[in-house]
């Protein structure tokens, strides 16, 4: 098993490599952050002086090389949109923002589709599972900055019971944390629904219920257990991606994030910003999906890692 | 005392304790004042920015030499008195007994530090605005001398806007500037005490400020860059000042019976750039004249902004110096005219196809502009294609020397608040002058005589001339004066001035 870890872990700097490469290319190709700096009222002379400060006209090549070589030594280069404070020191401050918004998205995302998928496959092609698809297929067909902006209209507009935006409010998170968990959420329910109703009809569930065991001991330490090995998967792979859902859901509430971030980073052509959020996103990504299959092998002994 | 005794005793003061916290709060209430804006301001360094939104914030922070009051004229700020000494210097009395935020007093010595850094530092963002400043000399603790290269006859406009405020030159000494772009202190009304990156600044009132106290204790500037939250917030009471609320909304915010609107009109200017180099359809004038009297610009207004705007036709607005004002609020528009000089030039109905570039999101509703001159000009026969792109891919593919394919929308604002300002880029060989391909000699003699000419009058003829020569020239087509809405709480009263500056020391609680 160390030996699967350490192999994992190495494979991960080709990986790393390739996205500062691709990363590195495509911002400079796509936009330039003096000119954007700057604004309508440089003039040209002004905007070549400030590129050459900022080594912008040199060969790409050698941009990289330096920037690598940097890289190395800890140093993520210096932002340009905030007045050459250190790149990663201004990603990181936003880390907690995410994570708290992330967290809660999950619990709700937890909370509302582990009832809703077992009383799905219970109530098969009943009432309550036609409510239960209805709400799910909705939940993940609403985008999340329409449902953002209907959440704060109702919930904090007409009703006043939360903040409109920001994250002053210890209650600030509720909204903006329903609106990213609410597609998950549905993508869960829908997923525990099924592989209830695929458990239920296995030959051990008719065994046990043979038996004379009672439902409850039925559903609670044969069918749920079994059912929840693949919805734990889909958690650890999904939770990863709520940060690409916290970019929307960050400019709509405000939420002063690594969303938010990004997309000011991004307009700006803020480089090191852009590269740091890319490069901690691919390695969180990585470490998430490497920490699910180490957990997938400890829950479910079949599988096994060597 | 015996423990029942103690007991009740207790309770007694407790209740007291509760009636005198529920009677009302002993000492007043905090008065603060919130604003949201869409963006976030980049640091607090006065000489690294260009936008106009973040001089906004910077304004409660840091004063300049005069300022503007609400009608656009300057009034002294730090300097009380100012004169002319000779062709290339100026005199500045400096104000006594102001104080900067950590108490220590402001003195010549700050001033010529603060202005010299932008005059003689290449690589400050603001330097293209005050690369006419040779020299600022200290006289004494309170006066100054700035010498320039030469005659300077906007000076005065230069001291007086972003990239001037005055900075305490030990303090950033010792902090150094990245340090002090996180930490500022200014003279201004508030001073900055804590910076959230894209959430919020918040500030608090500077008691021995040189005006007198603000009226407000605590100044907090939120970062709401989605438009139908900042209204949200405006209308639920969380902000009192909400900036750039969308034409679609203001019906509601002034339902909601706790904020109201005012217009917020902008210097920025929309326009067309045109391809005038040869091989374009655009180098001959009846195609660029055909193109300027298709477009209806009042219809343009308010068929996109609802109303709101003004049509130009010169980059000429209200508040600005040494402009013609008769290009203002005026415009071309004869659709038949259009076709006859289109077939005299040689084009049939639909034999003519011109490329219509823009940016998209950059301005507000930038592509439905495009969209609508699109059909103006399909009315008189001329077939378009739309290129709209995201404001740093246009940046830099569109808007660069010879990047226009025929006709690029473009904003231009003007920051040194004079008409020579809004032609001088239009010089050969200067930024206006490449992407347009327009060259004109006489156009080239007058602004460059506006520059050194110290005489308002004389200085305004000349640069009248160069305004109808640009015009004229239609190699740069003019649309209209953007005009924003910003929304203010019942709360408070505030007009807001015709600088785009959010000077929050003008604002008073009401009642």
């Amino acid at each position: 098993m160390i030996g699967y870890v350490v192999r994992r872990v190495l494979q991960m700097i080709p990986v790393l490599f390739g996205i500062t490469l691709v990363v590195f290319v495509l911002l400079r190709a796509s936009g330039d952050p003096v000119s954007l700096m700057l604004g309508e009222e440089a003039s040209e002379a002004q905007i070549a002086q400030l590129r050459e400060a900022y080594g912008l006209d040199r060969p790409l090549y050698e941009q990289y090389a330096v920037y690598m070589g940097d890289l190395l030594t800890g140093d993520f280069g210096r932002s340009i949109r905030y007045n050459n404070q250190p790149a990663l020191e201004v990603v990181l401050e936003r880390l907690p923002a995410t994570a708290s918004l992330a967290a809660m998205a999950l619990v709700y995302a937890i909370l509302i589709s582990l009832p809703a998928g077992i009383i799905a496959a219970l109530y098969r092609r009943r009432i309550p599972d036609q409510i239960a698809s209805f709400l799910s297929v909705l939940g993940q067909a609403m985008p999340n900055f329409w449902l953002g902006i209907m959440l704060i209209l109702v919930f904090a507009i007409w009703f006043g019971w939360f903040p409109v935006s920001g994250r002053e409010d210890a209650y600030a998170v509720v909204l903006p944390g329903l609106a990213l968990g609410a597609s998950l959420a549905a993508v869960l329910t829908r997923l525990l629904r099924s592989s209830m109703i695929e458990v239920l009809s296995q030959d051990y569930i008719r065994t046990a219920r043979a038996k004379g065991i009672g439902p409850t001991a039925v559903m609670l330490r044969h069918a749920i257990r079994n059912a929840l090995l693949s919805y734990l998967t889909v958690i650890g792979l999904e939770a990863s991606s709520l940060m690409a859902g916290a970019v929307v859901t960050e400019q709509v509430f405000a939420w002063p994030g690594i969303g938010l971030l990004a997309i000011q980073a991004i307009n700006s052509r803020d480089m090191a910003v852009v590269q740091t959020i890319v490069i901690l996103a691919a390695l969180i990504v990585m470490l998430v999906n490497l920490l699910v299959d180490v957990l997938y092998s400890l829950i479910d002994p079949r599988i096994q890692h060597v | 005392m015996s423990i029942r005794q103690m007991l009740r005793a207790g309770l007694v003061a407790g209740c007291a304790a509760m009636a005198l916290a529920f009677a009302g709060p002993a000492y007043a209430q905090e008065r603060e004042l919130v604003i949201a804006q869409g963006i976030d301001t980049s640091g607090f360094d006065p000489h690294a920015h260009t936008t106009a939104a973040i001089e906004a914030i910077h304004v409660n922070i840091f004063d300049y030499l005069l300022m503007r009051d609400g009608k656009g004229e300057l009034q002294p700020a730090l300097a009380t008195e100012w004169e002319q000494v000779s062709d290339t210097a100026m005199r500045f009395r400096l104000r006594e007994g102001v104080l900067f935020h950590d108490g220590t007093p402001l003195t010549a010595a700050d001033v010529k530090f603060s202005l010299e850094r932008p005059a003689l530092d290449e690589s400050v963002i603001q330097h293209s605005f005050y690369d006419t400043i040779r020299e600022v000399e200290v006289v004494n603790d309170h006066e100054v001398i700035i010498h320039t290269d030469g005659p300077d006859p906007i000076l005065l406009n230069r001291v007086s806007r972003i990239g001037s405020g005055i900075v305490p030159k030990a303090y950033v000494d010792k902090v150094g500037w990245d340090g002090f772009a996180q930490k500022p202190i200014g003279t201004g009304p508030f001073r900055m005490v804590e910076w959230r990156r894209d959430d919020r600044i918040i500030m608090e009132a500077f008691k021995e400020h040189w005006r007198g106290a603000p009226a407000w204790d605590r100044l907090i500037h939120r970062t709401i860059p989605e438009d139908s939250t900042r209204v949200g917030e405006l209308v639920s009471g969380g902000v009192d000042i909400a900036t750039n609320i969308p034409s679609q909304d203001i019906e509601r915010v002034k339902a909601s019976g706790i904020a109201t609107t005012a217009p917020w009109p902008s210097f920025r200017v929309m326009t067309l750039f045109v391809n005038t180099k040869e091989g374009s359809p655009l180098a001959d004038p009846k195609v660029r004249e055909a193109v300027d009297l298709a477009i209806d610009n009042k219809a343009l207004i308010d068929t996109v902004f609802n109303g709101l705007g003004t049509p130009v036709r010169a980059a000429v607005t209200p508040g600005l110096s040494a402009v013609p004002m008769e290009y203002h609020n005026t415009f071309l528009y004869d659709p038949e005219r259009a076709v006859a000089l289109l077939k005299e030039a040689g084009y049939g109905p639909n034999e003519l196809t011109l490329k219509l570039q823009g940016p998209s999101g950059r301005y507000p509703l930038d592509v439905e502009m495009l969209e609508i001159i699109s059909v103006m000009l399909n009315a008189v026969g001329i077939n378009t294609e739309i290129e709209a792109l995201e404001w740093s891919s246009y940046n830099s593919r569109i808007w660069e020397p010879n990047k226009i394919e025929h006709l690029a929308l473009i904003g231009h604002a003007n920051s040194l608040q004079d008409g020579y300002h809004a032609v001088q880029r239009a010089r050969c060989g200067l930024e206006f002058s490449n992407k347009t391909g327009w060259c004109d000699k006489r156009f080239d003699e007058v602004v460059g005589q506006s520059a050194v000419t110290v005489d308002p009058e004389k200085r305004s003829a000349l640069l009248a001339e160069a305004f109808k020569l640009l015009t004229d020239s239609r190699s740069i087509i003019f649309l209209m004066q953007l005009e924003n809405t910003i929304g203010i709480g019942k709360d408070v009263d505030w007009r807001p001035s015709p600088d785009e500056q959010l000077w929050m020391y003008a604002a008073k609680p009401k009642g």
